[in-house]
């Protein structure tokens, strides 16, 4: 076995995910359920992200559709700019950028504050406490993010329609129904929902990722900014790997 | 404890937000699909569909009604679509209204079209048979553009004979050596023949285009969404059909005196060996030959006219500049 | 091992006493990194016994072991009769409530006010009766160390001292019968330091609990050490009381008494 070094750290944090993961679906189910805990985390992650979410995506909308208009002009194909701007955001940009944002938000969060419980021994303190801190803090979280994440992905493709609304509107007028039929009748189920539950996904990867990260800090407090570092870092790339299967799934499916 | 409660209720209303949603993202997609509004069938049988699908629209003199929701053989000539159609619309649509298979924009879906019968027929109910009427505008576009490029290969392949007549037409060979016809002559009958090769790879690049448009696949297919490409498609079958008829004549004229030049010869009478004179008679031959080179010419630059046409707008803006440019460099 | 100093295996006072942990054969490593190597402790009722050791020689990993965060590698921890190398979940928090443990580096939860820190182990371990009178024993063990005016703060408003005291509470509010101390006065101010001693006096006194105490403070050990016990090189080196051991002409332990 002659394995360089960055290949086999790579394979061991792989193999560290798996396992992590295989241990959250061993516990998600079992009680004791901690169900306070999941609905603060779900407030703390999930509303609490929704003003970032909300700006970032009312501008992509607004940029998008500025972007995109200089071309469809010239195309002569400018009615068709909310059908196009609805496929992109619903299938593809609403999900990938709204999970990253995300990623940035709430994986280096997560990471920190677990990291931060781990070397100050808070984890070790909940687990004398009579608490599972596996189930307490990685099983409430990651269900948090997994769960959250959809939300606000559906409120942010809304914003981000919106935002295209808004930019159509800067050159023509076009009212708001039109604007929404225009842009919805060029959907469809099959483009979606895989593109809503690919986000289940992506929520579940910033979750695990950054609660492994938490979980795995080395001692000493410069551990803690590592481990939020590449918890955003390692999310990000999985969000894209995630994509990157999920087109090919869909397409074999055969509903692309 | 307060604040708690109070972030639990402010995440119901996130999370409620989501759901309201997703039930309207579901809604609005979904709406075209009926999966929401109360609804009736009607019926509808044609022979042929032209590629009709379950989930097509059905749209009431252009304004969505409903969607398709069986398409089955009744026999091998009778297909019967059955189709979801809005309940509002049970008082509007009445047994004597007409059903076509359309297409929606040139390339788009198909959709079935019902078109008012102004009869005065009672209103249709639930399973009522609509009358039909098969075809429409577009279609018969493309079914024509497909029998323009069956007709473009009959006239090729007759042009060919018709050059392989002359080719293998030792008669006329001698006729011509003999009475020294000019060089040009030569040259038009190479022309001929380059021509018609030309003619037959241009065809067949016509029929996968026409194929692909067809089923509104490719860039072409995408392209043809668009109503300009529409205006220019039509323009170009036009242009087609003048040419055909054109190279038709020729191509009949042109056979027919090479079989009687030949049969004369051969006999040895007629009016042929006179005529062979006549300058009269060489000089038609002449000017029949120089009429099928023109023609050759514009024959290819309209079907070269034609794949640009598809492919790329600016082909007769270029075309433009470079008559222009031809019309500057004399006076140079 | 014929160098090791007098040992007195039960303490002098109060028998006959019963054991209430008692550690044998204690093997723990790091990969190459032999921290604890047949290390033997008893702890009896009521008793205060002080684990000295050099930084670094694995104290800590012992009392980690002692209550389950830790699995030793070989030999066996009984406490309150019960092996704890053996229990699992349910069992394990339930013995785990009557052992109290401050850590080290106080382990207070950051993202909760002082009241929470002090409710949570109290929620969590499912203690009948615990529950209804959370409210006033939080704040009585909060008047205990003197801190009652810091309920609603958060530990991040809180010094050192203050931090280290709140652990305390937290450690107190179940009444366990054992508590492990991971150096309780380090980093305090002498006045406090015998604070906190005197506190963990009076609680020793006040419910009878017997206290594995780590600690480098030798005015704290003077005050509340029955014994001393001294961690060298993976084994217990010394025991007996600090009068015994800072008479002891042995040259290791003369090093800590100097
Ligand atoms: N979780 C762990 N993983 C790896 N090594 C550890 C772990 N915990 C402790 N060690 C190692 O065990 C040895 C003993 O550590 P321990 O924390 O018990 O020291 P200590 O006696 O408490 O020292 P101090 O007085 O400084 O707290 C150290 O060398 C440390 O590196
Ligand atoms: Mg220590």
């Amino acid at each position: 076995m002659t394995l360089n070094k960055p290949w086999a750290d790579f394979l061991d944090e792989l193999g560290g995910i798996a396992r992590f993961a295989t241990r959250f679906f061993a516990q998600v189910f079992r009680p004791r359920y901690e169900g306070a805990e999941l609905l603060r985390q779900c407030f703390l992650i999930g509303n609490l992200s929704l003003p970032l979410v909300g700006l970032t995506s009312f501008i992509m909308g607004l940029v998008l559709t500025m972007q995109l208009r200089p071309s469809m002009v010239e195309y002569g194909v400018e009615s068709q700019i909310p059908a196009m701007v609805a496929i992109a955001v619903v299938r593809e940009i609403g999900p990938v950028i709204i999970a990253l944002i995300f990623a940035g938000k709430i994986g280096s969060s997560i990471g920190a504050e677990l990291g931060s419980m781990k070397v100050t021994e808070q984890i070790d303190a909940m687990e004398v406490s009579g608490t599972n801190p596996f189930k307490y803090l990685v099983v409430t979280r990651v269900l948090a993010t997994t769960l959250m994440l959809p939300v606000l992905v559906l409120i942010g493709d809304s914003i981000m329609l919106f935002g295209s609304f808004i930019g159509v509107n800067i050159y023509t007028v076009t009212s708001f129904p039109l604007y929404i039929s225009q842009a919805m009748d060029s959907l469809t189920f099959q483009e979606f929902l895989p593109a809503i539950l690919k986000t289940f996904f992506f929520g579940f990867a910033v979750g695990i990722i950054g609660c492994y990260k938490g979980f795995h800090t080395s001692r000493g407090t410069e551990g803690v900014g590592r481990a939020a570092n590449s918890a955003v870092v390692v999310s990000s790339v999985w969000i894209f790997i995630l994509d990157l299967l999920a087109v090919q799934i869909t397409d074999l499916l055969g509903y692309n | 404890m307060k604040q708690k409660a109070w972030n639990n209720i402010k995440l119901g209303v996130f999370v409620l937000a989501g759901l309201l949603l997703l039930i309207a993202g579901l809604y609005l997609i979904g709406k075209d699909t009926n999966l929401f509004s109360r609804n009736y069938i009607l019926r509808a049988q044609f022979s042929n569909v032209e590629g009709l699908v379950v989930g097509n629209n059905v749209r009431y003199s252009g304004i969505q009604v409903g969607t398709v929701k069986e398409v089955k053989f009744l026999s091998d000539t009778l297909i019967e679509v059955r189709m979801v159609v809005e309940e509002d619309m049970q008082s509007i649509i009445r047994k004597d209204d007409i059903a076509s298979v359309g297409t929606d924009g040139l390339m788009g879906n198909k959709i079935i079209n019902i078109a008012p019968g102004r009869t005065g027929a009672p209103l249709a109910v639930e399973n009522d048979l609509l009358r039909t009427e098969e075809g429409n505008s577009t279609e018969a576009m493309l079914a024509k553009l497909a029998l323009t490029n069956n007709n473009l290969l009959e006239i090729s392949n007759e042009l060919k004979k018709t050059v392989q007549n002359i080719n293998t037409s030792r008669n006329l060979w001698r006729l011509l050596n003999d009475e020294s016809l000019p060089a040009s002559v030569l040259e038009s009958l190479a022309n001929i023949r380059r021509a018609t090769e030309k003619a037959q790879a241009t065809v067949a690049d016509l029929q996968t285009i026409v194929a692909d448009v067809k089923a509104g696949k490719g860039t072409v297919g995408q392209l043809l969404r668009d109503t300009a490409m529409a205006v220019s498609l039509a323009d170009a079958v036009k242009g087609i059909r003048q040419l055909e008829n054109r190279a038709d004549t020729l191509a009949t004229q042109l056979s027919e005196l090479v079989t009687t030049l030949d049969n004369d010869l051969a006999t040895g009478k007629g009016p042929v060996p006179a005529a062979l004179h006549d300058s009269l008679m060489v000089q038609k031959v002449h000017s029949i030959l120089s009429r099928v080179d023109t023609s050759a010419a514009r024959f290819n630059e309209n079907m070269e006219a034609m794949k640009h046409n598809f492919l790329f707008r600016g082909y007769f803006k270029k075309q433009e500049k470079e008559k222009q440019k031809q019309a500057q460099a004399p006076q140079q | 091992m014929d160098t090791l100093p007098a040992i007195t295996p039960a303490p002098a006072a109060n028998s006959p006493q019963s054991l209430v942990l008692e550690a044998s054969h204690v093997y723990k490593s790091f990969g190459s990194n032999h921290v604890l190597m047949d290390f033997n402790f008893q702890l009896y009722k009521g008793e205060n016994v002080v684990i000295l050791g050099k930084s670094g020689s694995g104290k800590s990993v012992f009392i980690k072991c002692v209550i389950g965060l830790l699995q030793p590698d070989k030999g066996s921890i009984v406490v309150l009769e019960q092996d704890i190398t053996s229990l699992r979940n349910e069992a394990l928090d339930h013995l785990r409530a009557k052992v109290g443990f401050l850590f080290q580096s106080n382990a207070l939860y950051d993202s909760m006010t002082v009241r929470e820190n002090l409710e949570f182990p109290m929620r969590r371990h499912w203690l009948a009766g615990q529950q209804r009178n959370s409210e006033s024993l939080v704040q009585e063990v909060l008047e205990n160390v003197g801190l009652a005016h810091t309920i609603n703060m958060m530990p991040a408003e809180l010094s050192g001292g203050m931090r280290k005291r709140i652990a305390l509470a937290r450690t107190l509010i179940l009444n366990p019968e054992i508590i492990l101390y991971d150096e309780p006065t380090t980093g305090l101010d002498p006045i406090t330091a015998r604070e906190i001693g005197n506190l963990m006096l009076e609680m020793g006194r006040k419910y009878n609990t017997s206290a594995v105490i780590i600690s480098h403070d030798m005015n704290c050990i003077k005050l509340v050490a029955d014994r001393i016990v001294l961690l060298y090189d993976g084994k217990a080196y010394a025991n007996g009381t600090y009068e015994e051991l800072r008479r002891s002409q042995d040259n290791i332990v003369k090093q800590f008494f100097e």
